[in-house]
């Protein structure tokens, strides 16, 4: 098998990988933690309302909170316990959110065994028509593990205004550091496979490519060899993709992989496909098969400044500060604590912050890893040299962007797309000015949608 | 432990790279013609740049410290601004012309619109045709190199009883108004080539520049379309005058080796803050310079064209950047 990749898309950076401190670490069991908090928003769409009350036994699996619109997700407890309290807890990405607290049993609760792959060659997805598929992977919770978070029974289900051919499975990992979706596909080959299968089935898409970089010449070979001894019905390829920042971007490998291009504000399945992160095809085959729900993923714990990285498996919910006791604990030396990869993750500020569906990875960034310039946030005007606009997978011009917002153009900020920036921080990475490019274009999609809202 | 821990927005790494950093390449790649100066035009011309860049630090800081800002000199822009500025002056030029030009060039083309980053036209470029209108005499006063000898042919060393000559490109101008044979002066590119021949301080060594120049495309501090647009666009419009009358017009080389074409292309034209975004705007811009180079040259009255065909494609830098507006990768969305 070839393991080496040309295919990819114009732009990009290359930040060190980073990928040492975890990749050999086998996917570790940890601890039921003592509390766990639920927050109830994890994914995109409509937030959930609790539907359990304050001293409520919950038990493992247990739905804790729901909603009725479409694009949503139920939230399940990971473990048997009580319910603490219904509050405000901190969150990653929009800093507070309603809570459900869960105060774990001491003794009823066996830590999920991180390792076993209850699936084989032998599996046929046949046995499930595309209905059951859908309706368990709706009742499991499930969403892409990514990072986005978009329920993934919208993604998959048939939609007969937009009808889809190609499954595109997403295992670049394209973020430093991060190594999760790696280890899975080595450790749960089979599982992963499966739930391929399965979410091929529920859509209806006859062609499978699975996009791997190049950086992953195991993973590569795992997967092509594990697919060559099924009884295949699909067209299934694996496809090894140049190891570039942000090839794991839906847009991008889509280009790199299919060489098609979705439109600017459009989304994969006008173009008639469908991409899944190889961590929700793992949980999709558990959903389905095992009945499942999503209350436990596989975390890498990295960075230069935590003392024992690994690959977790952890209930969802667990708190940062449970996480990096287990791991023992902070160095001296750390500057940032991250959640998800250095490129695109959140850096957090409370360390009580509980890991959500969608967190991948916690980095523990030192003042060195930061960088200086970053850590001392020492921004100096633009010199227009035009690197942003050469790193930029959306071909976008963030330099002009960004002044806009910084004075308050939106029409101008607007008419250079400020929509269309998919905030993967590659211009911020090699702007020699420091200048905070994200912040000012979060800031500007903010006013966006702060206008709208007045507006509507 | 919480306070020791910092929030920002993500990325939270980034590539060892600063405006510093880039400025710095800058002068590194400006290096070889300063050294080519110091051969050619000996202590004189080292002391002019040394003048220089010490007048532009000091302007700019001056600046900071009356509007009562941050100093600013520690991203040295001043040095490379300075840096340039000398090269494009005469080696005779009076120290006191010298100073006034840079104290013009930071204060009024930079920092009165808002320094670095902010500067509409070239500031050395500004300067010098500042200089230029101000101080005629001594801006066209050119030097005999000191290596030159009376072995060399007519156009390194006309008279080398003589302390000034006649640069390559006014010899090119009196080919035109039939004074002399083109193909008489022509032939001697290869002088204009290492740099025997009069000119400013630093654009008169192709050779030094090459090499800086091609240092910068390795190190991608520029990238190639704006000295490729410059180039070709010049090389173009001076052959198709070749081609028609040779006894009249100069052949190409003698174009790009002989006059300030190859500073202008590497250093001066590519100055990212006066220079479009785009790619797109980027050719469009050298195109126009290489074409408004030439246009000067052939039909203008001036012998060099470099100083006005930058500052007028500055001008209209923000036009091509309206012009060229980068179309997103998915297209442009049906609003």
């Amino acid at each position: 098998m070839e393991t080496h990749g040309k295919k990819t898309f114009k732009g990009g950076v290359h930040p060190p990988e980073n990928k040492h401190f975890t990749e050999s670490c086998s996917i570790e069991t940890v601890p039921t933690p003592k509390q766990i908090i639920l927050p109830l928003v994890q994914h995109i769409g409509a937030p959930c309302k609790p539907v359990v009350n304050k001293k409520d036994p919950v038990s493992a699996g247990q739905i804790v909170g729901r909603s009725d619109a479409f694009v949503s997700a139920p939230i399940h407890s990971p473990v048997n316990g009580t319910v603490k309290d219904i509050a405000l807890a901190p969150h990653p990405v929009i800093g507070r959110t309603m809570a459900v607290y869960i105060d774990a049993d001491p003794d009823s609760n066996e830590p999920r065994p991180a390792a076993a792959d209850p699936f084989d060659a032998s599996f046929d997805p046949g046995v499930y028509s595309a209905e059951q598929i859908c309706t368990a992977v709706q009742k499991a919770g499930l969403v892409g593990m990514g990072g986005a978070g978009f329920p993934t029974r919208v993604k998959i289900e048939p939609n007969p205004a937009m009808p889809k051919d190609t499954l595109l499975i997403n295992g670049c990992e394209c973020e430093p550091f991060i190594t999760c979706d790696y280890r899975l596909m080595l450790e749960r080959t089979w599982q992963v496979i499966a739930g391929i299968r399965l979410a091929a089935r529920a859509s209806g898409c006859g062609t499978i490519r699975i996009g791997i970089e190049d950086n992953k010449p195991s993973a590569i070979r795992v997967m092509a060899e594990a697919l060559s001894r099924c009884s295949l019905s699909e067209d299934v390829e694996v496809v090894p993709v140049k190891t570039k920042y942000p090839q794991g971007g839906e847009r991008q490998l889509i280009q790199a992989v299919l060489g098609r291009q979705v439109p600017t504000g459009g989304i994969p399945p006008q173009i008639g496909i469908c991409v899944l992160n190889v961590a929700t095809c793992a949980a999709l085959a558990e959903a389905v098969v095992c009945g499942r729900p999503l209350t436990h993923r596989v975390v890498s714990v990295t960075g230069c400044a935590i003392s024992r990285p690994g690959n977790y498996y952890v209930p969802i919910g667990m708190r940062v500060e449970d996480l990096i006791a287990h791991c023992g604990g902070l160095k001296e030396t750390a500057a940032k604590v991250v959640l998800g990869g250095p490129m695109m993750g959140f850096a957090i500020a409370d360390l009580s912050t509980p890991l959500t569906k969608t967190s991948g990875a916690l980095t523990f960034l030192t003042r060195e890893a930061v960088t200086r310039a970053k850590y001392e946030k020492q921004q100096t005007p633009c010199i227009r040299c035009g690197r942003c606009l050469r790193v930029c997978p959306e071909h976008l011009n963030p330099t002009k962007i960004a002044h806009a917002v910084k004075h308050f153009r939106m029409d101008i900020a607007d008419s250079y797309y400020l929509r269309a920036c998919i905030e993967c921080g590659s211009r911020s990475y090699v702007c020699p000015a420091h200048i905070e490019l994200p912040g000012y274009i979060k800031t500007g999609k903010l006013l966006k949608a702060r206008a709208k809202k007045r507006l509507g | 432990m919480l306070s020791k821990i910092t929030v920002s927005p993500a990325p939270h790494t980034s590539e060892k790279l600063s405006t510093r950093q880039v400025m710095l390449d800058v002068i590194i790649g400006l290096l070889p013609a300063v050294i080519a100066a110091g051969i050619f035009f000996r202590f004189r011309a080292l002391a002019v740049i040394g003048v220089c860049i010490a007048a532009c630090v000091a302007s700019e800081w001056a600046c900071n410290r009356l509007r009562r800002k941050p100093a600013s000199i520690g991203d040295l822009s001043a040095v490379v601004t300075g840096l340039i500025l000398a090269l494009s002056l005469p080696p005779a030029v009076p120290f006191s012309v010298a100073i006034i030009g840079c104290v013009f060039c930071i204060v009024i083309v930079k920092m009165l619109f808002g320094g670095l980053g902010s500067n509409v036209f070239n500031p050395a470029m500004a300067a010098r045709a500042f200089l230029a209108a101000s101080f005629g005499a001594a801006m066209t006063t050119w030097t005999v190199p000191a290596t030159v000898d009376a072995q060399m042919p007519p156009i390194a060393a006309a008279n080398t009883a003589a302390t000034t000559q006649a640069t390559p490109m006014a010899w090119s101008k009196m080919a035109l108004k039939g004074q002399v044979e083109a193909q008489a002066i022509q032939g001697q590119a290869q002088w204009a080539f290492w740099g025997e021949v009069g000119g400013c301080l630093g654009e008169t060594s192709s050779l030094a520049l090459l090499v800086g120049g091609i240092y910068l495309l390795v190190r991608r501090t520029i990238t190639f379309h704006i000295p490729l647009a410059v180039l070709l666009s010049a090389t173009v419009f001076a052959g198709v005058g070749w081609l028609l009358r040779p006894e009249a017009y100069v052949r190409p080389d003698f174009h790009l080796f002989g006059g300030g074409l190859l500073i202008c292309a590497f250093f001066i034209a590519t100055d990212p803050v006066t220079a479009p975004l785009s790619v797109k705007g980027m050719w469009l811009f050298g195109i126009g310079v290489g074409a408004l180079v030439m246009l000067i040259r052939i039909v203008g009255e001036y012998p060099e064209g470099v100083m006005y065909a930058v500052l007028i494609m500055n001008a209209m830098t923000p036009l091509i950047d309206r012009l060229c507006k980068r179309v997103p990768a998915g297209g442009k969305p049906n609003v």
